[in-house]
């Protein structure tokens, strides 16, 4: 009784009481997961589900302190459970599952429905969006929180009421167009991406584009040309064989290569013309002097020569590895010698186009889409999880719940702000949802059958609807009844499956439902009155319309554009408007920052 | 997924059904067990009237990645299509269809297709992306007419 005394005096007896009877899930045992888990046992909750996929990894241990050098390669559910139990003052029931949480065999729908509400600890942005997606179709209160170096915050997400996980656009890893990566690189990350996903894998990596036979000429000449063009990278890689493989390289990708780009004046007319790489006795003579012990200093920017010198060692190394019979070599953050390649590469493309240097603890970031990870963080985000959690035990939680996120000032680190209410135009949250039970076992069932009880069920008063299955599968719609006498089975159907009915009219709203197996019976289509479709703005139709003459005058890039006067003040107006757009999209993606991106976090 | 990119496919394709510019045509790849992949397109962009490209409907391949519509569909000729702007692997150099430029998550389908036909008569001698068609271009037309020409008979009508 004494342990209980003192959190009774914190949280007051009735909230206790509350806390001791509840039943959690948490979906992650990673940076946030150990700690949460940790708060939440010392805080009396009677009965807390664990769930994670991973194992344990070294690179975990600096800050999921519930493991242990031994324990690498175990689960992280159950060996983070195992750990808590050692101080589990208040007999909370603890279970985990080393699983995917989203399996839907092991976890459907209903067994979600079993918790009062859920702790998201997770670190990538699909797992948060099926939760989420879990969570709306339960109307279940979550609270998701995400750290990324020493940013984090925390939001308590009450479905259909306040901002969900969705109603907020994540950005995602930018990508680069192949033009900017290949011929007109502007910024370091070019080099990058252009020394790692392109030099590398083609001298050293997977034949990725087998040859085309069909050239679409009868010209022989044209035929040799692009032959040639398409074999030029894999003739050099036949010569890795060879002693002078590194100068060869130097010769053809940092002297010919850019001599060719060159060539193209018209690339050069707004831009700066890249130098090919100075390649005489002078530099040599520099590359000659330099020892290893001149490249081992990672945090620091060196003089181009050091690259070189770098490139070749590096080069070196890799041909070995192909002597030694490696054969399609990858890039590996952790792999000195792939990292060293990329790195001098990078470097050395960057010199050529008036790009500043980056210091090879920095590529290695860049290169390995690492974000740091910071315990301290992770622990201070735990904890504002574990408080917003007592919130749920108040008579309206809604009411009051905040959400918590560092806030880079001198005064202070954290700030807070009341939850926001739903964004209307989110595709998640918009949308109603519901359960449509099928007798999967029911060998007569055909798809026709489904599209005849929603129609009927949710009075669509006539049948033009559209249905998608899972991710992107479009099983059935007005010109495409192709699939009515399918049995069920064979079309996917399945239970977990996410169904997506639209109503092609525009009468009704979309609505989304999940599939859940019963035994008896055929179809029960969910009881429930589908709304009107949002109204779609009035003025979208004749938007567009405008809009497809400006794309079509964006298209040729540079090219001259005649625009009559009147159509110009028309786009002037309309460029007006985008801009506000742009700005609005910026403040509200602001908030989100800390959990974006976080697809590739390494060390999380 | 996201339901974001699920509704926008969903209304893409109702869009098209409804309403699309003569001569084109788009729609979803078949899956093996009957159904329609949203996620990959099939398309044809018919040449311009009284232009070299008259003659051919050339066909592409629109591929929407997970975080459409933010970012821009994947669009790609058949390998080696001869055009100033379209790699040798038959991707396209378009602003519109390029993240870092011209692309915007309201642009849809049909602004594509049109883009491209507009695209296919009209090269932007400013991003090359095959040299044997940029070269012709600029300083050949004879034989990048007759080149033009005979790959519009290959993809006739």
């Amino acid at each position: 009784m004494g342990k209980d005394s003192q959190l009774q005096a914190v949280l007051g007896k009735d909230v206790l009481t509350k806390v001791r009877a509840a039943k959690v899930l948490l979906v992650g045992a990673g940076g946030i997961g150990c700690e949460l888990l940790k708060d939440l046992v010392l805080m009396g909750y009677g009965e807390i589900h664990v769930v994670d996929l991973d194992t344990i990894d070294l690179s975990n241990l600096n800050r999921q302190f519930l493991f242990r050098h031994k324990d690498i390669k175990k689960p992280k559910a159950s060996t983070a459970v195992a750990a808590v139990e050692t101080f589990n003052f208040h007999n909370s029931k603890l279970v985990s599952y080393m699983a995917n949480i989203m399996d839907t065999k092991q976890f459907p729908l209903s067994w979600f429905d079993q918790f009062n509400f859920i702790f998201n600890a997770l670190d990538n942005i699909a797992a948060r969006s099926y939760v989420n997606k879990m969570c709306l179709f339960l109307k279940k209160p979550s609270i998701e929180s995400g750290t990324t170096g020493f940013n984090g915050q925390v939001t308590p997400i009450f479905p259909y009421q306040t901002e969900c996980y969705e109603c907020t656009v994540k950005e995602t890893p930018k990508t680069y167009p192949v033009c900017t990566i290949r011929s007109t690189p502007s910024q370091p990350v070019h080099c990058v991406t252009w020394a790692k996903n392109y030099l590398f894998g083609q001298l050293f990596g997977e034949d990725e584009e087998t040859s085309p036979t069909d050239f679409g000429t009868d010209n022989q000449d044209e035929i040799k040309n692009m032959v040639s063009e398409q074999n030029e990278l894999k003739e050099l890689k036949n010569l890795a064989t060879k002693d002078d493989f590194f100068e060869s390289v130097i010769d053809k990708i940092f002297i010919k290569d850019i001599n060719k780009l060159l060539a193209l004046e018209e690339l050069w007319k707004t831009r700066k013309r890249p130098i090919p790489l100075a390649w005489d006795s002078s530099v040599k003579d520099k590359i000659e002097a330099i020892t290893d012990s001149d490249v081992a200093r990672g945090q620091d920017v060196w003089p181009i020569e050091k690259y070189i010198f770098l490139l070749m060692r590096s080069i070196k190394e890799l041909q070995q590895r192909l002597a030694d019979g490696e054969t399609d070599l990858e890039f590996d953050k952790d792999d000195e010698v792939t990292l060293d390649f990329v790195v001098a590469a990078t470097n050395i493309r960057s010199h050529m186009f008036h790009i500043p240097l980056k210091s090879k603890f920095d590529i290695k970031q860049i290169a390995g889409n690492i974000i740091p990870a910071i315990a301290t963080t992770n622990s201070i985000i735990s904890g504002f999880s574990a408080l917003a959690s007592l919130q749920m035990f108040t008579p309206n939680p809604r009411e009051g719940a905040k959400m918590v996120y560092t806030f880079q000032d001198a005064t202070r680190f954290v700030s807070t702000s009341s939850v926001v209410e739903s964004n209307r135009k989110c595709k998640s949250c918009s949308i109603p949802r519901g359960v449509l039970k099928i007798n999967l076992s029911h060998p007569e069932i055909v798809l026709g059958d489904v599209v005849d009880a929603l129609v009927k069920g949710f009075k669509y008063g006539h049948d033009e609807i559209a249905l998608i299955l899972g991710k992107d599968r479009l099983i059935y719609d007005v010109d495409f009844d192709d699939n009515k006498d399918k049995k069920l089975a064979d079309i996917g159907f399945q239970a977990g499956e996410v169904l997506l009915v639209n109503d092609e009219n525009d009468e009704k709203a979309t609505v989304e439902l999940y599939i859940e197996a019963m035994d008896s019976g055929k179809i029960e289509v969910p009881n429930m009155e589908l709304p009107d479709a949002p109204e779609k703005e009035a003025t979208e139709e004749q938007e567009d319309e405008k809009e497809d003459d400006d794309v079509l005058q964006a298209i040729s890039d540079d090219a001259p554009i005649i625009i009559d006067e009147e159509e110009e003040a028309e786009e002037a107006s309309k460029k007006h408007k985008l801009d506000e757009i742009d700005e609005h999209e910026t403040t509200t993606s602001k908030k989100q920052k800390t959990s974006e991106g976080q697809d590739h976090v390494l060390i999380e | 997924m996201s339901s974001l990119r699920l509704a926008r496919l969903q209304e893409e394709r109702k869009s098209w059904r409804k309403d699309h510019p003569f001569g084109f045509f788009a729609k979803p790849a078949k899956n093996p067990d009957g159904s329609m992949n949203l996620q990959s397109w099939t398309a044809g962009i018919p040449g311009k009237p009284n232009t070299l490209w008259a003659d051919g409907v050339y066909p592409i391949s629109i591929t929407f990645p997970d975080d459409y519509p933010s970012k821009p569909p994947k669009v790609k000729f058949p390998a080696n299509f001869y055009h100033p702007n379209v790699y040798p692997s038959g991707t396209i150099c378009l602003s519109i269809l390029n993240e870092e430029q011209d692309w915007r998550p309201a642009i849809t389908l049909k602004q594509i297709v049109l883009g491209i036909q507009e695209l296919l008569g009209s090269p932007n001698p400013d991003s090359p992306a095959q040299e044997p068609a940029w070269r012709a271009f600029g300083k050949d037309r004879a034989t990048y007419d007759k080149k033009v020409k005979e790959q519009a008979q290959k993809y006739i009508k």
